[in-house]
């Protein structure tokens, strides 16, 4: 009924890909989360003037297509600083910032949605404002983000597929390099966008499920 | 006053060249690594076996390149319009991927001498008494419409006044129409000429000759002002040649025959 040249190395080189996807975006997104965590609680903190330098900054890396972000830091450590290093590094790199950049409004967002009149609530009982953070505002704020929170992980993994400027394989680029051998573009498509949903899904359930289990107690 | 000023003046020179500017070969050396844009859907120049890897040529010549240089080879995959963006924004170090070396691409990129030359053939139908392409007088000939060769071969048709040129819309209908016994000849590149003789898809043709068209002369490429690379390249493609390894990676990727001359009779470089 249905003939392809598609061996069953090819699905191990497609999964090869499927496992630099996730990589790339495990590393983005974690290490994007805690710079993300740190700006946005620096911005609400210290309040739009002092943080304008940095509001800037991340500005940058949401307006600027990651593509060409990656081929100019890629150009500007290679070139410019002379270092060698790999493509993997500056994927990661990048990926993280642009993640940053994102988190940052999150965790802002977050922030702000927890009330004034509570957190001054728990400062007159005598909580330090560090006890405020995590005691108050962590939980509140956490519930309030994580939606948009999961849908930036989701995000990443698909922008992810860009990486592939930088010499990384992950999934759409081995789908590419299989489509060039193989002339199946359609049935390879299909195949790599199975990929992308056995690995998106898990993530977008866990996100509904601890919403759920959240929401009322 | 005029010698202050003359001394002072060498000094400010020797001031600005002291630096000794590692160049790209140095840099490569000191690197380790030698990373080749290569076109990985062009074969048999580039492409990738059953287990993804990259093959071809342009490939074996990368590694050549590398070991000379006493480095290990990365071959980065790149289409034809990126090969030269690629070299520009430091991604790769040279470009082997069958670069034709036109002039208005030397205004951008460095050329080294060419290291291929794609060649036409003729292929006749078997059964047909032709021991050269000048043989082609008088017969049925066809070839894709449009094409550098067609042209040619119209003209040649023409010219000689006698026999008959059709045109087709592809390469694929050119050699079923030959292998069919509607054709007596075609023109076409060696490497096509070459894998479709071999694949058997089009059975009882063969190559007869050589087209006397002037080839497709190919070079590698690197960035414009690396003349250290580029006098390396050029020795180095020499030495390919003359070790005898141009040949053995001929017959290893193209097929049978003797490879293009790459010099042009009458004029250096």
């Amino acid at each position: 009924m249905f003939d392809t040249a598609l061996s069953t190395n090819d699905l191990i080189f497609l999964a090869k890909g499927a496992g630099m996807t996730l990589i790339v975006t495990a590393i983005s997104v974690f290490f994007g989360t805690i710079l993300g965590i740190i700006f946005g609680v620096f911005r609400y903190q210290v309040g739009p003037w002092w943080a304008a330098p940095l509001t800037f900054v991340l500005d940058i890396f949401r307006s600027i297509p990651l593509l060409i972000q990656l081929v100019l830091a890629n150009a500007f450590v290679t070139t410019v600083l002379g270092y060698r290093i790999s493509g993997f590094a500056i994927a990661c790199g990048v990926l993280s910032l642009y993640t940053a950049a994102y988190c940052a409004e999150i965790v802002r967002g977050g922030i702000e949605a927890v009330p004034q009149t509570l957190r001054r609530a728990a400062r007159s009982l005598g909580m330090t404002w560090g006890q405020d953070m995590t005691s108050i505002v962590l939980p509140l704020a956490t519930r309030v983000a994580l939606p948009s929170w999961i849908g930036l992980a989701l995000g990443v993994m698909k922008d992810s597929a860009l990486v592939y400027i930088v010499q990384v394989v992950e999934l759409l680029k081995s789908t590419q390099i299989l489509i060039t051998r193989l002339q199946e573009p359609l049935f390879l498509l299909m195949i790599c966008g199975l990929f992308y949903f056995l690995i998106s899904f898990p993530i977008a359930r866990f996100g509904g499920y601890l919403e759920k289990r959240w929401s009322n107690d | 006053m005029k010698s202050a000023l003359f001394t002072a003046g060498i000094l400010a020179a020797t001031a600005v060249a002291m630096p000794a500017q590692a160049d790209k070969l140095d840099d490569i050396i000191a690197s380790g690594t030698l990373r080749c844009a290569v076109v990985l859907d062009f074969p048999p120049m580039g492409s990738r076996d059953e287990s993804n890897n990259p093959i071809g040529f342009d490939v074996d010549y990368c590694n050549d390149l590398a070991a000379a240089l006493g480095v290990s080879a990365e071959i980065v995959e790149t289409t034809f319009p990126e090969r030269i963006p690629s070299l520009m924004s430091g991604r790769v170090d040279v470009a082997v991927a069958s670069t034709s070396d036109t002039l208005e691409r030397a205004k951008t990129v460095g050329f080294s001498i060419p290291y291929y030359a794609f060649e036409n053939a003729v292929v006749a139908r078997e059964g047909i008494e032709m021991a050269s392409w000048e043989d082609m007088k008088g017969k049925t000939v066809g070839a894709t419409a449009g094409t550098y060769e067609a042209i040619w071969l119209e003209g040649k048709v023409k010219e000689w006044g006698e026999g008959q040129f059709r045109p087709y819309q592809n390469q694929a209908d050119v050699f079923l129409a030959l292998s069919q016994g509607q054709l007596d000849a075609t023109v076409a590149t060696v490497e096509v000429s070459e894998a479709n003789v071999k694949s058997g898809n089009f059975g009882g043709i063969k190559i007869v000759d050589k087209a006397p068209m002037v080839p497709d002369y190919v070079a590698l490429i690197t960035l414009r002002e690396e003349y250290g690379l580029i006098n390396y390249m050029n020795l180095f493609i020499n030495q390919q040649v003359r070790t005898g390894r141009y040949a053995e990676l001929y017959k290893k990727w193209v097929g049978e025959g003797e490879p293009a001359d790459l010099t042009i009779p009458g004029v250096y470089r």
